[in-house]
C-alpha cells in the first residue's frame, strides 16, 4: 500500500483544508445518487442480517422479507447464553490486541532499519520479508501445529498470538518502510548533530512522524486476525479458549436451523470491529491522505 | 495519538499477550479423587454433548479415580483437529473415527491401537458394523463401532392424514402419494441438493431396491460387473423420474433448508439416515414422525423394498495414549450391552451391540426393517478406499444430473470412471 | 516492490549522505522481527514445502519421493481434473475482483474525491463489509440467496425481475460469479480508501490547466489523473492477485470444502484442504504439500514479474 504525499503547492484555504475541484451541478446530483445506491448495496445485506436477528425463526421461514413489529431480542439472549460469547470475546481481544501490538512494534523497528540502511545484507532481508506477503500461510498449518507442539504452545492463546504476530510482519513492514522512506533526512541529521544515538533518533524523531502509518497498519492487521477461523481450529482445543470466529462456527453447527439465533450470533461477532473502525476511521483516513506534507 | 498513548497501548498489548499465556487451563474437569486419571474423549457430535455427559458420569460413578473429559468439535472441522490431535502431544486418549475408507489414513499412519483380543465383547458386535472399523490392509480391528445407521423415508404422519394418505407399499401407491401432495401444493420430498453428500443417501433411499442391494454389491466388489451395469443406471434413472417431486432448483437448496422444510411442514417426506430421528424430534416435538421403505420401482432387481445400512463410525484408542489400560477399560465398557442400551435410549440411534433393543418405537421399526431387508450404503461401505471417494463422485454426478447436464448413464459412467482410478476387485 | 510515488522531484533522496544506520545498528533493529517471522512463519513454511518431497502414510512420513508427488498432482485422478479446474477458478476470481475493484472502486473513489458532504459517511459504509469475517459473509449470503427462504429472490420477484430469481448458488454457471461479486463487495473499502489517497496526491493545477485548455472530464481523467495513480493501481492489482490465488475463507463459507455445486466454486486452497484432511488417500500430506509449493512458486513468480514490469512503466511515465 503506497502512501502518496500531497505536494507543496496544493491550493489550500487559510485553515489548511485543501480545495477540491467540483464538477457541474447536474452531474454531481447523478453521482450522488449512484453513490448512495452503492451504499445501499454495501450495507443492505448487513441490515438484513440485523433485521433477521430481531425476528423469530418461525417468522423468518414464513416470511423471509418483511418485518414484524415489535422486534424481539430473544435471539440475542439465546445466542449470548448458549454460546458463551463473552468468553470468546475476551479471547479474541487478547489474541488480536496482543498480536497486532507485537507485530507492529517489531515491524516499525525493522522498517526503520530497512529504510535507513544501504547495506546489501539489509536489502536481502527486506526481500525475505516481502516474499512473506506471498506465502500462503494457511497452507502451512500442519508444520505450524507441530512447531507449536514442540514448544508446548498448543491450546495456548499465547502460541496463537505469536503465529498471528509473525504473519502480520510482512505487510506491516511493507507499509511502514514506504512511509519511512518518505521522511526527509534533515530531522535525523539535526538530532545526530545533537549527539543522539540510533535508538534515540528512532524513538524520539522517527516514530512520532509515522503515527498515521502505525494506526493504518494496526487496523489492517486487526481485522484479519480478529476474523480468522482456520488457525484457532487446529491450534486451540479447549472450548473456552476459542476466539470468536471458532465459537461462532460451532454455534452454527449446533443451531443450524435456528436462523434468528444465527443472525444474532453474526451481529454479535461483528459489532466490535464496526465500533473500532468507526473510532479509528479518522486516524486511517488522515494517515492515508495527509501524508507527511507538514 | 501521542507517544504516551502509543506506550500505553503497547503496554496493554504486552499485558494482553502475557495474560493469554497464563490463562488457566479450565478444560480440566472436576478432579476424580486424588491421583485420579483423566481420559480425554473426542467426538464430532456437539449435538449429543449432554447425553454423553450422562453416560460418562455413570462410568465415573462406578470407576472412582477415573474422570472422563469429553470434547466435541464441529463435524466439518473434526478431521483436521483429529489429525493434529493424534500426532501431537496433548491429544485424545479415545476418539471417534470415521468408518471404512476414511479410517485408513489413521491406520496407515500408525495412530491407532489394534484392539483384537484386548476388548471383550468385540465378538458380540454386528459383523457388518465391525467391517467399518477394520484396517483394510492388515485386517485388524481398530475401533468399537458406536452406531448403525439405516436409510429410509421419513414422513409426516399428520400431513399425510390431513390429505387422506397412508404410507405406500407399492410403487404406484408411492407415485400417487407424491401426485396428491404436489396437487396440494406441498413439496412431496425434501432434498438438499446443494450439499452433495446427501445425494448418494437419497439415491440409496429411492433406488437401492432397483439395483438390487447386497447381491449387486457382491458382484461389483468381485469384479463381475461395474457401475455401468443397467441395474445401477436404472436406479439413477429413478431419481430423474422423481425430480418433479423434489423442491424446485433442488441443487440450490441446502441440507439444513431441506430439514427446515420438513420440520416446518412444508414438505411431507424426507429421505435420510436414521440419525435424523434424534434431530427431528429435538427440533419439533410435535412432529408425528413415521418411516417407510420406498417400494421397488417397476423392473427393479429386488422384489422387496430394502433398507441400506452402514456403520457410522467407531471409538478408537490413540496409539500415543499415556493411559492405555484405563482407555481399554473404558472402551470395553463402551462395547458392552449396558452402554449400548444407554446410548440407544438417550440418542435414539441403533447400537451395533447384540442384545440392545431400541426403546423408541420408530427406531425399533427402522431396526426391524434393516434386520428383515438389509442392504448396504454401497458407496460408503465399499468404495471409499481411495481418492476420489465413491460418495464424492456420486454426489457431484448427481448434482449434474439434477441440473440436467448429464443423464443417468452419464452418472453411472462418471462414477465408474472415478472409482476405476484406484479400485481393484477383490475375490 | 512498489515504492511511494514521488510527485516531488527526487532531489530529496540524497544518497550521498548515505546510511545513517550502521550495519550493526540496522541488524539490531531487524532482529526481533526476523526472529519472530523466521520461527513462526519461515520455518513452518519451508517445512511444509519439504513435506512435498516425501511420500506419506497418513501422518507417518515415508521415504524420499523426489518429484513424484508433483507428477501425481498433474497426472493422477482426481487431482488431474481438480487442480487445473480450481486453478482456472482462482484466475477467474482474480480477473473478476481486479476488474471490479479497478472500475467500481476507482469510480467511487473519484466520486468521493469530488464530494465534501458526507464523505466520511460514504467511506465508512463502503468499508463496512470488509470488517465482517469472510465466514460470516459466506453464511450470510448463503442464507440471503437461498431459493426457498432467502429474501433476494423474493425481492427480485416483487420488483418484477422474476426471471432473475434463479438458484444462484445451486447453478454451477452462476455460483462462481456469486463468489466473485461477494468478494468485490467485501473488499471494495480497501481500493476506495487507497485510490482516495492517490487521487489526493494529484495536483489540481494540472487538471485545472487541462480543463482551461478545453479537455472534458473523461479526457482529464484518462491522460492526467490515471497515469499519476498508476502505482496505487499496481498495488491494488498485485495484492488482489495474491488474495485471489490464496482465496479460501469465502469459497469455503459459500460452497463448503468440496466447492459445491459440482465443483464450480472449487479453488486451490480448498483442494489443498480436502486432500490434506478429508481424502481417503494415505498420501494426502505429500500431495497437498506439493500443491502448496506449486502455488507459492506461481504467485511468487508472477508477482515479481508483474512488479518489475510495472516499475519499468512507472519510471517511463515520470
Amino acid at each position: 500500500m503506497t502512501s502518496l504525499t500531497t505536494t507543496p503547492g496544493v491550493a489550500t484555504t487559510p485553515t489548511g483544508k485543501t480545495i477540491r475541484p467540483r464538477g457541474p451541478r447536474v452531474g454531481r446530483g447523478v453521482v450522488t445518487v449512484l453513490m448512495s445506491l452503492y451504499a445501499v448495496v454495501a450495507i443492505g445485506p448487513l441490515l438484513l442480517m440485523v433485521a433477521g436477528s430481531l425476528r423469530t425463526s418461525a417468522d423468518l421461514f414464513a416470511n423471509p422479507v418483511g418485518f414484524e413489529w415489535p422486534p424481539t431480542v430473544s435471539s440475542y439472549v439465546f445466542a449470548w447464553q448458549q454460546a458463551n460469547f463473552s468468553r470468546y470475546f475476551l479471547n479474541s481481544i487478547m489474541v488480536t490486541v496482543g498480536s497486532v501490538v507485537i507485530s507492529t512494534a517489531v515491524s516499525v523497528a525493522a522498517a526503520y532499519a530497512i529504510a535507513r540502511s544501504q547495506s546489501r545484507l539489509v536489502q536481502i532481508i527486506e526481500s525475505v520479508f516481502l516474499s512473506g506477503l506471498m506465502l500462503p500461510i494457511h497452507l502451512a498449518i500442519l508444520p505450524v501445529f507441530y512447531l507449536l507442539d514442540s514448544l508446548h504452545l498448543v491450546d495456548n492463546l499465547f502460541g496463537l498470538t505469536m503465529v498471528y504476530a509473525a504473519a502480520g510482519i510482512p505487510f506491516s513492514i511493507f507499509v511502514l518502510t514506504a512511509f519511512f522512506r518518505q521522511l526527509p533526512y534533515e530531522l535525523e541529521e539535526a538530532s545526530m548533530i545533537d549527539g543522539a544515538g540510533a535508538f534515540r533518533r528512532f524513538w524520539s524523531v522517527m516514530v512520532p512522524l509515522v503515527r498515521p502509518a502505525i494506526a493504518t497498519v494496526a487496523i489492517f492487521r486487526f481485522v484479519p486476525v480478529w476474523n480468522d477461523f482456520l488457525y484457532p481450529l487446529v491450534l486451540i482445543r479447549s472450548a473456552d479458549r476459542y476466539p470468536l470466529p471458532v465459537g461462532l462456527t460451532s454455534f452454527f453447527g449446533q443451531y443450524q436451523t435456528n436462523w434468528s439465533a444465527l443472525f444474532a450470533g453474526l451481529v454479535i461477532a461483528t459489532i466490535p470491529l464496526v465500533l473500532l473502525f468507526l473510532l479509528a476511521t479518522k486516524q486511517i483516513i488522515a494517515g492515508l491522505t495527509a501524508g507527511m506534507g507538514k | 495519538m501521542n507517544r504516551r498513548h502509543l506506550l500505553a497501548t503497547a503496554g496493554l498489548g504486552l499485558a494482553a499477550g502475557a495474560l493469554s499465556a497464563c490463562a488457566p487451563s479450565s478444560s480440566s474437569p472436576a478432579p476424580g479423587g486424588s491421583g485420579g486419571t483423566t481420559l480425554t474423549v473426542w467426538s464430532w457430535r456437539p449435538e449429543d454433548k449432554d447425553a454423553y455427559a450422562t453416560f460418562f458420569q455413570k462410568y465415573q460413578d462406578s470407576h472412582p479415580g477415573i474422570t472422563v473429559a469429553f470434547q466435541t468439535f464441529k463435524n466439518t472441522e473434526y478431521p483436521q483437529v483429529l489429525t493434529t490431535g493424534l500426532t501431537g502431544s496433548n491429544g485424545p486418549d479415545i476418539a471417534q473415527v470415521q468408518a471404512y475408507g476414511k479410517l485408513q489414513p489413521y491406520v496407515d499412519g500408525g495412530n491407532l491401537l489394534p484392539l483384537d483380543g484386548e476388548i471383550a465383547g468385540l465378538d458380540k458386535i454386528d459383523k457388518a458394523a465391525l467391517a467399518g472399523a477394520t484396517g483394510r490392509k492388515d485386517g485388524k480391528t481398530y475401533g468399537v463401532p458406536f452406531a448403525v445407521q439405516t436409510i429410509q423415508m421419513f414422513y409426516n404422519k399428520a400431513l399425510f392424514a390431513k390429505h387422506n394418505l397412508t404410507a405406500p407399499t407399492t410403487w404406484d401407491e408411492f407415485i400417487a402419494v407424491n401426485d396428491a401432495l404436489l396437487a396440494a401444493k406441498i413439496t412431496p420430498i425434501a432434498v438438499g441438493g446443494k450439499d452433495a453428500w446427501t445425494l448418494p443417501v437419497v439415491h440409496e433411499a429411492l433406488g437401492s431396491a432397483v439395483y438390487g442391494g447386497i447381491p449387486f454389491r457382491d458382484e461389483v466388489v468381485a469384479g463381475k460387473t461395474d457401475f455401468t451395469d443397467p441395474r445401477f443406471v436404472a436406479s439413477v434413472q429413478v431419481l430423474t423420474d422423481l425430480q418433479k417431486y423434489l423442491p424446485a432448483n433442488v441443487v440450490g437448496v441446502s441440507y439444513t433448508e431441506a430439514q427446515s422444510l420438513f420440520l416446518a411442514g412444508q414438505a411431507a417426506m424426507f429421505p435420510g439416515g436414521s440419525f435424523e430421528f434424534g434431530f427431528f424430534t429435538s427440533q419439533n416435538a410435535d412432529l408425528e414422525l413415521g418411516v417407510f421403505q420406498v417400494p421397488p420401482a417397476p423392473g427393479a432387481a429386488s422384489s422387496t423394498a430394502l433398507t441400506p445400512g452402514y456403520a457410522d463410525g467407531s471409538w478408537a484408542i490413540n496409539q500415543a495414549t499415556a493411559h492405555r489400560a484405563e482407555a481399554l477399560e473404558l472402551l470395553t465398557w463402551m462395547a458392552s450391552p449396558e452402554y449400548g442400551q444407554l446410548f440407544a435410549d438417550a440418542l435414539g440411534q441403533m447400537s451395533p451391540i447384540e442384545g440392545v433393543a431400541p426403546s423408541q418405537p420408530l427406531v425399533a421399526e427402522m431396526a426391524k426393517n434393516y434386520a428383515e431387508h438389509p442392504s448396504r450404503y454401497l458407496l460408503l461401505t465399499d468404495f471409499r478406499w481411495g481418492s476420489p471417494l465413491g460418495t464424492d463422485v456420486m454426489g457431484n454426478k448427481l448434482q449434474e444430473l439434477f441440473l440436467g447436464k448429464i443423464n443417468a448413464t452419464g452418472v453411472a459412467e462418471g462414477v465408474q470412471k472415478g472409482i476405476a482410478t484406484w479400485f481393484t476387485p477383490s475375490k | 516492490m512498489v515504492h511511494a510515488v514521488q510527485v516531488v522531484p527526487p532531489t530529496r533522496r540524497r544518497r550521498a549522505l548515505g546510511a545513517h544506520l550502521g550495519l550493526a545498528s540496522a541488524l539490531g533493529f531487524l532482529a526481533p522481527a526476523l526472529l519472530i517471522f523466521g520461527v513462526f512463519v519461515l520455518y513452518p513454511m519451508v517445512t511444509a514445502f519439504s513435506y512435498s518431497l516425501f511420500s506419506w502414510s497418513g501422518t507417518a512420513r515415508g521415504g524420499f519421493a523426489g518429484l513424484a508427488n508433483f507428477v501425481s498432482l498433474f497426472t493422477q485422478e482426481p487431482y488431474a481434473t481438480e487442480v487445473p479446474r480450481a486453478f482456472g477458478h482462482n484466475l477467474l476470481i482474480f480477473v473478476g475482483t481486479v476488474i471490479g475493484q479497478n472500475t467500481i472502486g476507482l469510480a467511487l473513489a473519484h466520486a468521493l474525491h469530488h464530494t465534501t458532504r458526507g464523505r466520511r459517511l460514504f467511506q465508512t459504509l463502503y468499508a463496512m463489509p470488509y470488517l465482517v469475517s469472510p465466514v460470516v459473509i459466506g453464511y450470510l449470503w448463503t442464507l440471503l440467496l437461498s431459493p426457498t427462504f432467502g429474501p433476494v429472490n423474493k425481492v427480485l420477484e416483487a420488483i418484477g425481475l422474476g426471471q432473475l430469481a434463479v438458484p444462484w448458488l445451486g447453478n454451477p454457471d452462476t455460483a462462481l460469479w456469486v463468489v466473485v461479486l461477494v468478494a468485490v463487495w467485501q473488499w471494495i473499502g480497501f481500493p476506495v480508501l487507497l485510490y482516495g489517497a492517490a487521487l489526493g496526491g494529484v495536483p489540481p493545477e494540472l487538471t485545472e490547466a487541462a480543463s482551461l485548455d478545453g479537455a472534458g472530464g473523461w479526457r482529464r481523467f484518462r491522460h492526467i489523473t490515471l497515469p499519476l495513480i498508476t502505482p496505487a493501481i499496481t498495488t491494488v492489482t498485485v495484492l488482489g492477485f495474491i488474495a485471489a490465488m490464496e482465496s479460501f475463507a469465502l469459497p469455503y463459507a459459500i460452497g463448503g470444502s468440496s466447492g459445491t455445486p459440482a465443483g464450480a466454486t472449487d479453488v486451490l486452497s480448498l483442494v489443498f484442504y480436502r486432500t490434506a484432511f478429508e481424502s481417503g488417500d494415505s498420501n494426502g500430506i505429500g500431495l497437498s504439500s506439493a500443491l502448496a509449493t506449486c502455488l507459492f512458486v506461481f504467485i511468487f513468480g508472477v508477482a515479481v514479474l508483474a512488479t518489475r514490469l510495472m516499475r519499468k512503466r512507472e519510471e517511463s511515465l515520470t
